[in-house]
């Protein structure tokens, strides 16, 4: 393989490992509660932001205010379930009223985001600090692309562990098939998806994080995250995290060599393009049986 | 003694009238069976007592306590459980994990580290082995045939040791007859242990050979109740079952 292809190999995987973490919390939480949860995208700019401040306001040292930032950003998505979506659903909202409520916790955590930090471009990396970068099979990789790779292995693993293995798992998966005869049998749902909603964010703010320390942060960068892991969680199978994964490899690798011989702005459109092909042609996704 | 008793339990469907001012009792420790027609308020008066349903009016007594509005959520806490005319179990989980998932305690931060616990196992494996499923264990619920559906929801009702009533609606529905003798004993096992049992079900036969009262419904009202013998003899019960 020339250069530029095992480039654009590396570029594929380290963009589907990003989307891949973004989309499994938000296949996860639409399982259990059958709404898209927009206000998903923004947890990523909430978890970079809580380490922006910790590590340059308060100035802690890096691992412990990225492990502050995941728990803080946890929790704030189980405040999201707690007291917006759980009341809604209490009084039988519509997926669409949950998606507009989603969407409003979007743009007003967005904005107190803007407010907090103002809306400039920041990093999280010290100064002028170099990313250490490695050669590998003709490409090259950055440090922080690597840990993002190796996060979202870990992701899926924990969350196959966790739903397979453990007895809050099958409460997991049964909340997801019928949340009713769940409650009805005697499943504290409430918590369940509290929970779920919990990690969903938790891993979505490790992957805004992951961002971060590899680009750049600003308040507004959750929407296109969110697409990206919509995307993937759709063109997947929408509810499987198997299914979050492969579409998120799928869409980094589309995406990548789509704009192999075209301007770099084309990204976004393939990925539209992606989505749209299957909502054509597979809407239940690549492991879905039936919509 | 009563375990629940309704209240003028009334409710509507788009002007149908599913339920019109139902006040009955369900004796504790028997087994009541209830018949009627196709569209008679049989289905909608379990739904109403395990809060699949609520009532446009009236109210529920469980345990002595008055309730008007039964929760899903509460239904378990009241000591109920139920099956469903049309099955409803985990699909995408094994025949077990359907079991496992109702026997443990639902407490999340426990059930993150403690893993099946043996009694889990045991009491998990004693209900399947009661229908017949156990060989059947690892096999996702979704590739069960019909009759193994209804096996698998009426041992999972068996595994929710705490219910002190248990709902079943029409589970003989298409069943061989082999399964059938099964259902009959997990009915006769439950009323040995003192179980409250409601039993919806179209054969006069099993009802006379399980229930000890009969409720009959018709068009959403309650028609007679007491024992198979006196109600099947009435001649209003007779006369809604001409031609059947
Ligand atoms: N969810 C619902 N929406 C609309 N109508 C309903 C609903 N549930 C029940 N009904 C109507 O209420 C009436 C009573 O239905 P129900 O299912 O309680 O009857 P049933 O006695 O269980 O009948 P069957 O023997 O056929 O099971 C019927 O006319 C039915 O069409
Ligand atoms: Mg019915």
């Amino acid at each position: 393989m020339s250069d530029v292809v095992m480039q654009l190999v590396v570029n594929s995987i380290t963009a589907g490992a990003l989307y891949a973490i973004i989309a499994i919390g938000f296949t996860l939480s639409y399982g259990v509660g059958k709404f898209f949860n927009l206000a998903h995208g923004v947890m990523t700019a909430i978890g970079a932001y809580a380490v922006f401040y910790l590590t340059k306001g308060l100035q802690i040292e890096a691992w412990l205010a990225v492990f502050i930032a995941i728990i803080f950003t946890g929790a704030v998505g189980w405040l999201l379930e707690r007291y917006i979506y759980a009341p809604l659903r209490a009084r039988k909202a519509s997926t669409m009223v949950l998606l507009v409520a989603s969407l409003g916790a979007f743009t007003a955590l967005q904005g107190v985001l803007s407010i907090l930090f103002s809306s400039q471009v920041q990093t999280l990396t010290q100064g002028s600090a170099v990313q250490q970068v490695v050669a590998f099979a003709g490409a090259t990789i950055t440090e922080i692309q690597i840990i993002t790779i190796i996060t979202a292995i870990a992701t899926l693993l924990g969350f196959v562990v966790l739903l397979r293995y453990t007895l809050f798992g099958k409460s997991v998966r049964a909340v997801s098939d019928d949340e009713e005869v769940s409650k009805i049998v005697g499943i504290n749902t409430t918590r369940v998806i509290g929970v779920v909603f919990f990690l969903a964010a938790a891993t979505a703010g490790l992957a805004g994080i992951l961002v971060g320390f590899d680009t750049a942060i600003e308040p507004t960068m959750g929407m296109a995250l969110l697409l990206k892991g919509v995307i993937a969680a759709i063109v997947g199978g929408i509810g499987n995290i198997y299914g979050a994964v492969l579409g998120a490899l799928l869409l980094g690798f589309v995406e990548n060599f789509g704009i192999w011989k075209i301007a770099g702005e084309w990204k976004d459109a393939i990925a539209f393009a992606l989505l749209i092909a299957f909502l054509l042609f597979r809407p239940h996704g690549i492991l879905n049986k039936k919509s | 003694m009563s375990t629940i008793k309704t209240e003028n339990i009334t409710k509507q469907f788009e002007g149908v009238h599913a339920l019109d001012g139902v006040s009955l009792e369900i004796p504790r420790g028997r087994v009541t069976g209830i018949v009627g027609p196709n569209g008679s308020g049989k289905t909608t008066l379990v739904n109403v007592l395990s809060g699949i349903v609520r009532q446009d009016a009236g109210v529920l007594h469980i345990g002595g306590k008055e309730v008007s509005i039964l929760k899903p959520q509460q239904v378990n806490a009241h000591g109920i459980t139920r099956t469903f005319q049309e099955v409803r179990l985990f699909e995408q989980m094994t025949v077990l994990d359907n079991i496992l998932v109702v026997v443990t305690e639902r407490a999340v931060a426990a059930s993150l580290f403690r893993r099946r616990q043996e009694r889990c196992d045991r009491e998990a494996r004693q209900a399947l082995e009661t229908v017949g499923l156990w060989e059947k264990r690892s096999s996702p619920a979704a590739a069960l045939s019909y009759g193994q559906r209804k096996l698998l929801e009426i041992a999972r009702v068996l595994a929710m040791r705490e219910a002190e009533v248990y709902l079943f609606d029409e589970p003989f529905a298409g069943l061989f007859p082999a399964m059938v003798d099964v259902v009959v004993k997990v009915m006769q096992g439950l009323k040995q242990e003192g179980k409250s049992v409601v039993l919806i079900e179209h054969s006069m036969d099993l009802i006379r050979q399980l229930c000890d009262t009969v409720i009959v419904m018709d068009e959403g009202k309650l028609l007679a109740q007491g024992t198979p013998e006196t109600v099947f003899a009435k001649p209003e019960v007779i006369a809604i079952y001409v031609g059947k």
